[in-house]
C-alpha cells in the first residue's frame, strides 16, 4: 500500500433490504488533499460516509485508515484515531452554549474525562482551545449563546468548530454548507481550505455546489446509484464524457470550468 | 493561532462565582438549622423541652422535614440520571427500596450495626447500578426504561413473596426494625433531623460538584445528543454507568435512612408509583437543575400533607390536577422557571417531550435542505 494513502475503502457495500445504497466502492484518499464525493441526491454519499466513520456497519468490505483496519472499531474510537465527522443534519448539543459545545469537543481526547470533583473550568486548556476554534470559525460574538438559538448558518459553523477542536487528521464533511445562505458559503470553504493546508489535514467532502467543488478539490469521485462513476482531478472530471452526459451535463449545465 | 487569547469573559473567577452562587445554599442551610427552634418558639415550647425531644409542634414538623430530606435525596438521585444524563428509568424506586430493605433486614434478622450495614447498602447500590447498566450498550431510550421497570418489578415481587416473609414481611412490609439507640427517630428526633439535613446538603454539594466536573459535563453532553458525544470520542457507556452508580448509591442511602426512620418499611417504596413520585418531584422542581429536585421534594411532600389534612380522601385528585398544571404551565419546573425569569412554555414543553421520546433529531430535522 502506498504510504501517502490515509484512507482506503475496499469494496465497501451497504444494502438496505433490496436497495444497494453503496455498491462495492473502493476509493483511495491521498493524505493532505481535499477529496470530494459528488453525485445526485440518493447516490449513497451519506451512507458511504457513515460506513467510513463507523456510524453504519457495512454489509461487506473494509475500511483502512493509516494502514489499520477500522471497519469494526467501536464508534467512539474513530475520533481517537484522528477522524472528525460532520453530518448533513446539524449534530450539536442544542441547549449548551457555543463555548460549551466546542469545549466538550476539545475535552474529549484529553486525559481529564474521569475527574469528577474538580470544576471543569479549572481545566483551562480546553476552554482556551475552544475559544481559539470559535474564533477561527467566526463565532466569537456568539460564544455564550445557546447553540439552539443560533441561525442555521452559525450552527453549521459551530459543528465545524466541534470537529476542528480536537485537531483531527481526517475530516469527513457531509455537506458542511447545506442550508447556508449563499454569501456565507465562500467563507466556510476558505476556512476549510485554510485548515487543510496549514494543518496537514485531509478532507473528504460531500458538496452540492459545483463551482465550490471544482475550485476547492484536489480529487473528485463521482457517485451514482451507489457506484463510482468516475474519478480524477477536477479538470479530468469536467471533461469526462460519461460524467458529462450522465450527470454534470444534465444537472449542472451552467457549470464553467476554467 | 496560539497567540490568540480568550476574551475576558472566560476568565471570570471560578471561586468567586462559586461563592456567589452558594448564597442561596448558605441561607437555606441556616434556615433549616434553626427551623426546629423557630417552630418551638412559635409553639411556645421551651428550648430545654425541644432539646430533650419532648412532644410538640416542633417535634411533629421535624418528622415532616426528615421525610422531605429523605425524599429530596431520592429525587436528586433521579435528577442525575434523568435530568442530567438524559436516561429515563422506570425502576428508580428499586434503588431506594434495596437500601431500605437491606438496612431493615440486616438490623432485624442479622443484628448488624449501622456502619457495616451502610457499607452493604453502598455495595448493593453499586450492584444495582451494574444490573441496570449492563444492558445499556444494547438498549436505549424507552426500551431501556422498560427494562429497568422489569428489573424493578421483579424486586418488587420478590420482597413481597411468601417465601421471604420472615425477612421482608411480605406485602405488609418489614416491621420491628430496631434502630440504634443514638438514632432512635422518636427519642433522638432532633439529632435525626440534623443528620438527615446534613446528609441531604452533602449529597447536594457533591452532586453540584459532580455536574460541574469534566465527567459531569460529559453526562450533560450525553443528555443533549448522545450520538454527537460518541462521535467526539466519548465512550458514553462509562459516563452513564458512573451516573447510575452515584445515583443508585445515594438513593440506597436515602432508603437506609428511611428504614431507620419509619417503624414499617412498606413495599410501596420499591414500586412503580414511587418511581413516578421521583419523576414528579423532579418535574415540579425543574429537570436537570439539582436544586429543583430538593424544592420539588418539599413541594411534593408539603402538598400532599396539606391537602390530606384539609381535604382528606379527595386530595389525590387535586394533587393530580396540580401536577398536570405544573407540567403545562411551568414546564421548566419551579427552579427552571426562576432561572429563566421568563416563561417560554411552548419551548419547555417541547423540550420535555424530547426528553421522553429521546428524539434529539426532531428539532434538527427542520434544518435539512
Ligand atoms: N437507514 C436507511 N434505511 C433505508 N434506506 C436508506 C437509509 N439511509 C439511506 N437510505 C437510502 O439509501 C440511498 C442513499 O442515500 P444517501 O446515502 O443518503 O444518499 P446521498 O447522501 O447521496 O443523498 C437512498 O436511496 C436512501 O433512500
Ligand atoms: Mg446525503
Amino acid at each position: 500500500m502506498e504510504n501517502n494513502i490515509i484512507l482506503e475503502s475496499i469494496k465497501l457495500r451497504k444494502e438496505f433490504g433490496a436497495l444497494v445504497a453503496v455498491a462495492n466502492v473502493s476509493i483511495k484518499v491521498k493524505a493532505n488533499t481535499i477529496h470530494s464525493i459528488i453525485g445526485p441526491n440518493g447516490a449513497g454519499k451519506t451512507t458511504y460516509f457513515n460506513l467510513l466513520s463507523g456510524n453504519l456497519e457495512p454489509t461487506s468490505g473494509r475500511v483502512i485508515f493509516k494502514g489499520r483496519d477500522i471497519t469494526n472499531l467501536p464508534l467512539y474510537r474513530t475520533a481517537h484515531l484522528g477522524i472528525g465527522r460532520s453530518f448533513q443534519i446539524t449534530n450539536i448539543f442544542p441547549n449548551l452554549t457555543v463555548l460549551e459545545n466546542v469545549r466538550l469537543a476539545s475535552q474529549a481526547l484529553g486525559k481529564d474525562n474521569f475527574k469528577f470533583i474538580r470544576d471543569y473550568r479549572h481545566f483551562e486548556q480546553y476552554e482556551h482551545r475552544a475559544y481559539e476554534v470559535i474564533n477561527q470559525v467566526g463565532l466569537t460574538e456568539r460564544a455564550l449563546s445557546q447553540a439552539i438559538s443560533l441561525p442555521h448558518g452559525d450552527k453549521r459553523k459551530l459543528e465545524l468548530g466541534m470537529i476542528l477542536a480536537p485537531d483531527p487528521e481526517l475530516l469527513l464533511l457531509d455537506e458542511p454548507t447545506a442550508g447556508m445562505a449563499a454569501e456565507e458559503v465562500p467563507e466556510i470553504m476558505e476556512l476549510i481550505q485554510k485548515v487543510q493546508k496549514s494543518g496537514k489535514k485531509t478532507v473528504m467532502l460531500v458538496e452540492h455546489n459545483m463551482n465550490v467543488v471544482m475550485s476547492i478539490s484536489d480529487y473528485i469521485s463521482v457517485m451514482h446509484q451507489g457506484q463510482i462513476l468516475a474519478e480524477g482531478t477536477p479538470s479530468e472530471i469536467a471533461s469526462n464524457e460519461v460524467v458529462q452526459s450522465a450527470y454534470l451535463g444534465g444537472l449542472y449545465s451552467d457549470l464553467q470550468v476554467s | 493561532m496560539s497567540e490568540f487569547t480568550a476574551p475576558e469573559v472566560a476568565k471570570e473567577n471560578i471561586y468567586w462565582a462559586t461563592i456567589k452562587n452558594s448564597r442561596g445554599l448558605l441561607i437555606t442551610i441556616l434556615l433549616l438549622a434553626i427551623l426546629p427552634f423557630i417552630i418551638a418558639l412559635v409553639d411556645g415550647q421551651p428550648f430545654s423541652e425541644l432539646l430533650s425531644n419532648d412532644p410538640g409542634q416542633s417535634k411533629f414538623y421535624q418528622a415532616l422535614m426528615i421525610e422531605i430530606f429523605i425524599l429530596a435525596v431520592y429525587a436528586i438521585s433521579y435528577d442525575l440520571i434523568f435530568g442530567i444524563t438524559g436516561m429515563i428509568s422506570f425502576g428508580h424506586a428499586m434503588f431506594f427500596g434495596v437500601g431500605a430493605y437491606v438496612t431493615g433486614i440486616m438490623f432485624k434478622s442479622f443484628g448488624w450495626s449501622l456502619l457495616p450495614t451502610i457499607g452493604l447498602v453502598i455495595l448493593a447500590g453499586i450492584v444495582n447500578a451494574l444490573i441496570f447498566g449492563i444492558v445499556l450498550p444494547r438498549v436505549k431510550g424507552i426500551t431501556w426504561a422498560l427494562v429497568t421497570l422489569g428489573i424493578a418489578e421483579v424486586f418488587f415481587i420478590v420482597i413481597q413473596s411468601r417465601e421471604l416473609v420472615d425477612f421482608a414481611g411480605a406485602e405488609i412490609g418489614l416491621q420491628g426494625v430496631t434502630p440504634p439507640e443514638y438514632l432512635n427517630p422518636v427519642t433522638e428526633r432532633l439529632r435525626f433531623y440534623y443528620l438527615a439535613m446534613i446528609f441531604m446538603i452533602l449529597v447536594y454539594i457533591f452532586y453540584k460538584r459532580f455536574v460541574n466536573s469534566p465527567t459531569g459535563r460529559v453526562c450533560i453532553a450525553n443528555r443533549e445528543n448522545e450520538n454527537r458525544a460518541i462521535m467526539l470520542g466519548y465512550n458514553t457507556f462509562w459516563y452513564k454507568l458512573t451516573a447510575l452508580i452515584i445515583s443508585s448509591v445515594t438513593a440506597g442511602l436515602a432508603g437506609a435512612l428511611h428504614a431507620i426512620f419509619h417503624p414499617i418499611i412498606r413495599p410501596d417504596i420499591a414500586g412503580l408509583s414511587f418511581t413516578i413520585a421521583a419523576l414528579l418531584m423532579v418535574l415540579i422542581g425543574g429537570v436537570g437543575t439539582l436544586s429543583g429536585a430538593l424544592i420539588g421534594a418539599a413541594t411534593f411532600r408539603l402538598l400532599s400533607f396539606g391537602l390530606d389534612r384539609y381535604l382528606g380522601g379527595s386530595s389525590q385528585i387535586i394533587i393530580g390536577i396540580v401536577y398536570v398544571g405544573i407540567v403545562l404551565y411551568l414546564p421548566f419546573g419551579i427552579v427552571g422557571t426562576w432561572n429563566q425569569r421568563s416563561v417560554r412554555r411552548k419551548e419547555g414543553r417541547e423540550q420535555l417531550l424530547r426528553m421522553f421520546t429521546g428524539s434529539k433529531e426532531k428539532k434538527q430535522d427542520e434544518n435539512e435542505e
